[in-house]
């Protein structure tokens, strides 16, 4: 399979803000690739290298194989773009600006699909295409965008957040409408911070933060290095139990004894939550000394999507926050 | 009531680069003409020369003012008064629609107003940054005279006379702000009332009475009607009355007075003129960056040629009164043909004078339709258009193209406007001379492509290098070229200043012989200028 999206160390600076400083990316053809990161960790800024709207200051990237800087012209035949935040004219009606994107981008050729197809989007995201621009709500705003991009067939979609802003029946919609465009081969390249969008429609994810990609894979390689909870009631347990408990199961993190007081000692009567956190390929050493002390209660949690980009986006990584230090 | 300070430190804020540019501009200005006066016309028989032309001709009243005899300081005020009221109005009404529908517009307000600022605390900051800014530009206008050796009485007067324009304005900027929509159609309102009160002073002026001497008039009622008739009629160095003023302020307590009312009524984002529904489907000619261009540009586009028609009427109409004046005296003749910068057939030369007047207006329409482009960039539309396959170098191209015939537009209303004036009037009308006047006006309009379709090139070279400072320094570069054309001689600034604008090198329709060499040279530099800008758009990032 041949990769749509290719980079490897972009770099991108801002003065002496480094937005991106050696970010990998790669999304395969037909794949629906979510892209992840805190705020400001430098998606958009990537997504607008990609589109070239700015020239990386280091690194290389390429789209269909081509420079998207230098190509951008011929890329964008093949490319439909929705920012995370979408501006439209003022004195453009939502109709005009559709017809009017779709036109620059030639997928008016067809001119009977794209009606059909127009007419079909315009009335299943249930917009009113006679408003002026200004007058749109924000999730109004978006669907102009969200319709220009998929009233005519492209290879690759990029979006930015598309669905910021739209309510759930929308949203719905929305992946259904994806769902249909990938399904006749199209990439995708979705930032969001959605994850059950993200859960929903994507086949591999990437997480970048500060400029930089953290982790890549597809999301079950991803749960794969998280953590899983285990948690049980200290009911029936001894002091020298608990307090051994640390020393017999080296696998566990994280060890909280009691009502959230980490090893501050064990309440001195009645039942409490013991909960560690244990790396998922160690988990067989662990069952066994729980079935030992006789546990109840017991409880253990799969790492949900939210821990997992939790960690990613909380931990302190190797990378910094883009610095504002002097430049090399 | 405690966030007025904040929000009124914000606007302070938000201005600390522009407005004192503006103060200094005012400043400057008000110290030159004292010294130009001295310098053009040093003795008074010069200055009574003058003034008598001016008295009897009403193409130079309708640009200056109301004579009121012929003392150094006198003159100084009949020059540029109307000039210095002028420009504190749009001053005024930029910053009111600039801190109020703009604001709106942008989201920012909803902001503010969900604090506990609420919607009118806002208002009556901007109200008091505005007071603050005319009363600086006023005392700006009354130091520099000062420091130009003039008397502090008139000074003091002159820059008073400067502020309650200002104020007065300020408040139909805040009313524009709440009739239209869009920060740009309130510019635009706010525009089209300054140009009004411009012209209503002008018919004042021109059609006044003059005095037994021939030095001084009393305009006619027109005048009245008009704040910058208001601040010509407190007869700054003559007699020195402050009391027009209170009108200045009495429109502006009325004008804010109608701002809060309709402000404290109307729901967030609405305005008086309303948004009616638009077109399910675009119409076939928006099907590229060159028809978006020309949509957005449109109504602005008939604005700018509508004036260029009104200043060619008034060439047309007015350019052989001033004929008669000049048979009728050698000396005023004479005087007459220095002032033009030549000696030549006096009509073509005045319709050419007030062409010049043309070709500014034709330059400013050129770089608002440049600066739409960069417009466009910063409020993020032009991200959408710039993901499609669209090339830069064509973008530019389309909006140079819409510049250019925005040019056409004005130029072309102007020479109408000029060829019906000279049609209809009694004295021209009917004979051979007719169309020879209406070629002549024709060439003037021509005349004044060139120097307009520099300043575009510049605007886009501006945009293309340095976009985020291409808005303010576009309408810089225009200002101070068109100062230098229309005041620079006046003023005897040097020649290497002179030359730096393009309007000094725009040829003269109507001296012995036309110099069209300069005309040739701004060509090739608008050209070089408009590929440069191509070229450089590519280069860069886009810049939100
Ligand atoms: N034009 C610019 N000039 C200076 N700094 C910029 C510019 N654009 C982006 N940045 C900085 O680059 C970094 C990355 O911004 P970017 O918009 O790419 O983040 P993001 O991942 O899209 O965030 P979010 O999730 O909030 O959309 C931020 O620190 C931002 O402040
Ligand atoms: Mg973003």
């Amino acid at each position: 399979m041949s990769s749509v999206i290719e980079t490897r160390g972009l770099k991108k600076r801002f003065g002496r803000v480094r937005a991106l400083d050696g970010l990998d990316l790669t999304v395969a053809s037909g794949e629906v690739h979510g892209f992840l990161g805190p705020n400001g960790a430098g998606k958009s800024t990537t997504i607008r290298v990609l589109l070239g709207l700015y020239r990386p200051s280091g690194g290389t990237a390429t789209v269909f194989g081509q420079n998207p800087w230098s190509d951008a012209v011929a890329l964008h035949r093949r490319i439909a773009y929705v920012p995370g935040d979408v501006s439209l004219w003022p004195n453009l009606s939502g109709g005009e600006a559709i017809d009017l994107l779709c036109r620059l981008r030639g997928g008016t050729l067809d001119a009977a699909a794209y009606r059909d197809r127009r007419a079909h989007l315009v009335d299943a995201f249930q917009l009113d295409p006679t408003k002026k621009g200004r007058t749109y709500s924000k999730g109004n705003r978006q669907k102009v965008a969200l319709i220009a991009a998929l009233a005519a067939p492209v290879d690759l979609f990029i979006l930015d957040e598309p669905t910021s802003g739209l309510d759930p029946l929308m949203d719905a919609v929305f992946r259904r409408e994806l769902q249909a465009a990938t399904s006749e081969g199209a990439t995708v390249l979705l930032s969001s911070h959605i994850l059950s969008e993200v859960e929903h429609l994507c086949d591999r994810v990437s997480i970048i933060r500060a400029g930089r990609t953290v982790e890549t894979g597809t999301l079950a390689q991803l749960r794969h290095l998280t953590r899983t909870e285990v948690a049980f009631a200290s009911t029936g347990l001894t002091d020298a139990d608990l307090a051994g408990l640390a020393a017999r199961i080296p696998a566990a993190h994280d060890l909280v004894l009691g009502n959230g007081t980490p090893r501050a000692g064990i309440p001195r009567a009645g039942t409490a939550r013991v909960s560690f956190t244990a790396d998922s390929d160690a988990l067989p050493e662990v069952l066994p000394v729980l079935a030992d002390l006789r546990v109840q209660g017991l409880t253990v949690a799969p790492p949900s999507l939210e821990t997992l980009f939790l960690r990613h986006y909380r931990e302190d990584a190797p990378s910094p926050a883009p610095s504002t230090g002097p430049l090399p | 009531m405690n966030a007025l300070w904040p929000l009124l430190r914000l606007r302070i804020h938000r201005d600390r680069v522009q407005l004192p540019i503006w103060i200094a501009v005012f400043f400057g200005l008000a110290a030159l003409v004292v010294f130009a006066v001295d310098s053009s016309f040093g003795t008074s028989i010069e200055r009574q020369a003058l003034m008598r032309i001016a008295v009897g001709s009403p193409t130079i009243l309708i640009f200056r003012g109301e004579p009121q005899g012929a003392d150094v300081d006198a003159v100084a005020f009949f020059l540029i008064f109307a000039f210095l009221a002028t420009l504190v109005a749009f001053m005024s009404t930029f910053l009111a629609v600039r801190h109020t529908r703009a604001e709106e517009e942008s989201g920012r307000f909803e902001l503010i107003a969900a604090t506990p600022a609420g919607r009118l605390i806002p208002l009556l900051a901007t109200a008091l940054h505005g007071i603050v800014a005319a009363l600086a530009a006023g005392l700006a206008v009354a130091l520099g005279l000062l420091a130009g050796g003039l008397d502090g009485a008139g000074s003091t007067t002159t820059g008073g006379a400067v502020a309650g324009t200002g104020i007065a304005f300020l408040g139909v900027g805040l009313l524009a702000g709440q009739v239209m929509h869009t920060s740009r159609g309130a510019n635009g309102l706010g525009a089209a009332l300054i140009g009004l009160a411009y012209t209503l002073r002008a018919f004042g002026d021109a059609g006044g009475t003059a005095s037994a001497d021939g030095l001084s008039m009393s305009s006619a009622w027109p005048s009245w009607l008009s704040p910058i008739g208001w601040g010509q009629q407190t007869e700054a160095f003559t007699t020195n009355r402050p009391a027009p003023l209170a009108l200045d302020l009495a429109l502006a307590a009325v004008l804010f007075a109608v701002v809060v009312l309709l402000q404290s009524r109307r729901d967030l984002g609405t305005s008086l003129i309303g948004e009616r529904p638009g077109p399910q489907h675009a119409p076939r000619t928006l099907s590229g960056s060159l028809g978006l261009a020309w949509r957005l540009q449109r109504a602005p586009m008939i604005g700018w040629a509508l004036a260029g028609l009104v200043f060619g009427v008034l060439a047309g109409t007015l350019g052989e009164t001033v004929v008669e004046l000049v048979q009728s005296s050698a000396q005023v003749g004479e005087a007459l043909a220095r002032m033009a910068g030549g000696r030549a057939s006096i009509i073509d030369l005045f319709t050419d004078t007030i062409f010049g007047l043309v070709g500014v207006i034709a330059a400013a329409a050129a770089t608002q339709a440049m600066i739409r482009l960069r417009q466009e960039e910063a409020n993020g539309s032009a991200e959408l258009l710039l993901a499609l396959p669209l090339r830069r170098g064509r973008w530019i191209f389309d909006y140079l193209l819409v510049g250019t015939v925005s040019i056409a537009l004005v130029l072309l209303g102007a020479a109408g406007g000029a060829a019906a004036g000279l049609a209809s009037s009694s004295e021209v009308a009917g004979t051979a001379d007719t169309t020879a006047r209406v070629a002549s006006a024709a060439a003037s309009g021509v005349a004044q492509a060139p120097a307009a379709l520099l300043v575009l090139a510049i605007a886009a070279l501006l945009v293309a290098f340095v976009p985020r400072l291409s808005t303010g320094l576009s309408w810089g570069v225009l200002f101070v070229s068109a100062f230098i054309g229309e005041f620079g001689e006046l003023f005897g600034l040097p020649d290497w200043l002179l030359n730096l604008s393009p309007f000094t090198h725009t040829p003269t329709i109507g001296a012995a012989d036309v110099d069209s060499s300069g005309a040739w040279w701004m060509l090739g530099l608008a050209l070089a200028g408009a590929v440069a800008a191509g070229v450089g758009i590519r280069r860069r990032d886009l810049a939100l």
